[in-house]
């Protein structure tokens, strides 16, 4: 059997958890025996301009053959006139225009189209829903189509183009039940073959040192940040709200935030950034940790908060994110917040209650490795994988390939990026 | 109170399944705790009311509005409050010298001129933020009414578990249904039995439960099942999606309307000549084997076959087939040389008539139109 991914990006370098979540399945599917693994994407890693930065062609990353194809054209302004323009009211935006702004919102790869047209694997895989490259995908293959939507609830996914391309999908892989439920709700794709598959976790690779030690904390207790700094993800109301937090409840408690930085690193004396890590420092930061906190309310998966599971560390999560939620709901293994009253309170409970962390720690570990170790995971999937294949191309083919909207100025990165 | 922690092999399913519920209900109560604490803290008033507000708006701000539905309405009106101001007093400063007195000649000389605009702009956004006021009381109102007259859900311990490929009426529903070349929907179909007796006739189907205890079987399997009722997934199905759909279970307690909501539902998701396999107990057989509770609390009653035919003709269905199963649960006649045979047998024939009938039945209906 042998299988496709259509990404929109893709590699190592490449932060994301969309992108990493496709990475790490491609990587784990093809060594399986019976199994062949081909990774169709673009020539660009920064989503924000689509610029070719790698070689076309074909290469090896981590076993996965991976074939790159140049971008048509960068991203330009026409793009953020429209997102501004569409944002406010999706659901009443025409066709074209959402068609129009998928398009802008790229990459635009005639080439990976073509691919994808001739392509000889049984079954297509396109990851995530939000890109030119996965609605071309789904237009123009011959073969059955599933498609890892990763979504979750914003202005985007109201697009008609998106409710028309979908119609052409054959399976659908779902990260939780609550993204399953979003996509179902809007698409009204209940009849779909779906499968609620989740993402596997490593096994814990730290290097033996003290997270404190790493931090330059001493033997101060931190709560941790794992991720991209982004305003869009909750980090600057988690530092506001840990700032809050420690004037009015004084203590050596610190905040680390573990990642790369996308927006200005925010200034406090109890909040250390590292900015990115290696593996083995990520995993000791995560392991020392009191608690390891996701302010995001924008996670379709969120890999951390099993990561910091299966260390037994417990998490606090947003109270509006439904992937965060639905975990710990599920495994009894973090908090929740869904204001500054109710952060303060979570966070002195956690804090000071060792028995409490203790308790939600182990919750989360046991339902860890119940639910998302590597080879079940695997399984699951080649199994669904299997099932829409033998069931064949069902749909109609109804859509065409998206418009090249050539010209117009393009995009250049000034350091922060926040879209996408 | 934590849970006892259990050893760390694990141990059966059971097991695994209580410690799991000991683990979300204590999760449960430290939230709860802390949902006290909170109501406690903003009554003592110690954080000043707009400093309050303004970290409430940062946790909305980056929050997808209208994600937890009715219950982040006020949550989003204030949102909506705190927008309605627009401050004209742009600020002045600058890095440059010169800067800061350019701003504020800017300022003054727009001044007139800003004024009028932004007052035309700040009554239209307190109208609009009015009118949500008054729509978001109405909504209120109308759901404590809703509220106060829905009876309460069957409770889900007490719901009586379906075997339904191990049942008597298995093979009649995968006979109806075998040909279909549209995904066929099992509803509440437990142990996936009766989905893996469908794909194995060759009928592209699969199954749907409430219960995620009672898909586990299923799903150990690698059945095509997933946790939703029946009510909820119909109604995320594209119209004309599904060839046939079998209903089971929970259809028998159903809620007037809900009973009403689904045959709506089945009626535009199937495509025009679509099966649908109805499942119910009879009522007479309800009432004599269901447990009190269950009768009790359960919020409709199974109806008979023939209401069931009335309701799904007026909704364009042909009834094909009306086939009575179940227990075996009537009184065997007397010989005929036993004394007075003609008339005990006669008195058993009018018990049996009467209370002692078929305890299920399946009906078969097609979609014509």
């Amino acid at each position: 059997m042998k299988l496709a991914f259509v990404t929109p990006r893709f590699g190592t370098e490449v932060i994301g958890g969309a992108e990493t979540a496709a990475r790490m399945l491609a990587e784990r599917l093809c060594l399986r025996p019976d199994w062949e693994v081909e990774v169709l994407t673009s020539c660009a890693l920064d989503h924000l301009t689509w610029e070719n930065t790698e070689p076309a062609g074909s290469t090896v990353v981590n076993g996965v053959t991976v074939r790159r194809f140049p971008t048509a054209s960068r991203r330009t302004l026409d793009y953020f006139a429209l997102d501004g323009e569409l944002r406010v009211a999706p659901e009443i935006a025409s066709l074209a225009q959402s068609r129009r702004w998928i398009s802008l919102n790229g990459p635009m790869c005639p080439d990976l189209v073509d691919a994808v047209a001739e392509s000889d694997a049984d079954i297509i895989a396109c990851y995530p829903y939000l890109f030119a490259t996965t609605v071309d995908a789904i237009a123009v293959s011959k073969v059955p189509v599933i498609l890892h939507p990763a979504a979750h609830d914003e202005p985007a996914l109201y697009f008609s183009a998106f409710r028309r391309s979908f119609r052409d999908i054959d399976g659908l892989v779902y990260h939780t039940r609550a993204e399953r439920d979003l996509m179902e709700d809007v698409f009204k794709i209940g009849a779909r073959p779906q499968v609620v598959l989740g993402l596997g976790v490593n096994d814990p690779a730290g290097g033996g040192r003290r997270g404190s030690e790493i931090l330059g904390l001493g033997d101060r207790p931190y709560l941790c940040y794992l991720g991209r700094v982004d305003e869009h993800k909750g980090c600057g109301m988690l530092a506001d709200y840990f700032a809050r937090f420690k004037e009015r409840n004084p203590s050596d408690l610190a905040l680390a935030f573990v990642g790369p930085v996308s927006d200005a690193a925010p200034d406090h004396p109890d909040i250390v950034v590292t900015g990115t890590v290696s593996e083995a420092d990520k995993w000791d930061i995560l392991a020392g940790a009191r608690v390891m906190v996701n302010p995001s309310a924008y996670e379709s998966f969120s890999l951390v908060v099993l990561e910091a599971w299966t260390l037994g560390v417990p998490v606090l999560v947003n109270g509006a994110c439904a992937a965060t939620m639905e975990h710990c709901q599920r495994s009894g293994g973090g908090l929740w917040f869904d204001s500054f009253r109710s952060f303060e309170s979570a966070v002195g409970r956690l804090v000071g209650d060792a028995g409490l962390r203790a308790v939600l720690g182990e919750s989360g570990k046991r339902y860890t490795a119940r639910n998302y170790l590597w080879p079940s995971i695997i399984d699951q999937y080649t199994a669904f994988l299997e099932g829409v294949a033998a069931r064949g191309r069902r749909a109609p083919l109804r859509t065409t390939r998206l418009d090249l909207h050539a010209g117009g100025t393009a995009y250049v990165r000034t350091g922060g990026g926040g879209h996408g | 109170m934590s849970p006892d922690v259990p050893a760390p092999d694990g141990g059966p399913d059971a097991d695994v399944t209580s410690d799991v519920a000991d683990r979300i209900r204590y999760l449960d109560e430290v939230m709860a705790e802390i949902d006290a604490e909170v109501r406690r803290r903003r009554a003592s008033g110690d954080l000043p009311a707009g400093l309050e507000q303004e970290l409430d708006e940062l946790f909305l701000e980056f929050s997808p509005v209208g994600l937890q539905g009715r219950a982040r309405l006020r949550e989003t009106l204030s949102l909506v409050d705190g927008s309605a101001y627009v401050d004209i007093a742009v600020p002045t400063s600058s890095n440059k010298a010169v800067g800061s007195y350019v701003k504020r000649a800017i300022r003054k000389g727009l001044g007139w001129y800003m004024n009028f605009v932004v007052a035309q702009i700040v009554k239209f956004a307190w109208s609009v933020s009015r009118m949500f006021h008054v729509v978001v009381d109405h909504i209120e109102d109308l759901e404590a009414t809703v509220e106060a007259n829905r009876s309460p859900d069957l409770p889900s311990g007490l719901v009586p578990a379906t075997p339904t490929g191990s049942t008597w009426w298995a093979p009649a529903a995968v006979d109806a249904l075998v040909g279909v070349s549209d995904r066929v929907v099992v509803g509440d179909c437990g142990d996936g039995s009766l989905v893996e007796a469908l794909t194995a006739a060759g009928v592209d189907a699969y199954g749907i439960d409430p219960s995620d205890i009672a898909l586990e079987p299923a799903l150990d399997r690698g059945a095509d099942v997933r946790a939703e009722p029946v009510l909820g997934h119909l109604a995320v199905v594209s119209d004309e999606a599904l060839g046939g759909i079998v209903l089971t279970g929970s259809v028998q307690w159903l809620r007037p309307n809900e009973r009403v909501r689904l045959l709506d539902l089945a009626s535009t998701r199937l495509v025009v000549d679509g099966i649908l396999v109805l499942h119910s107990s009879s009522p007479a057989a309800w009432a004599a084997t269901a447990s009190p509770v269950v009768r009790d609390l359960a919020p409709g009653q199974p109806l008979h076959p023939e209401t069931w035919a009335h309701l799904l003709r007026s909704r364009g269905f042909t009834v094909t087939a009306t086939i009575f199963g179940g227990d075996d649960r009537q009184l065997a006649r007397v010989g005929a040389g036993a004394a007075d045979a003609a008339e005990v047998n006669a008195a058993i024939d009018a018990i049996n008539d009467l209370l002692l009938g078929p305890t299920e039945y399946l009906v078969v209906a097609t979609r014509e139109r």
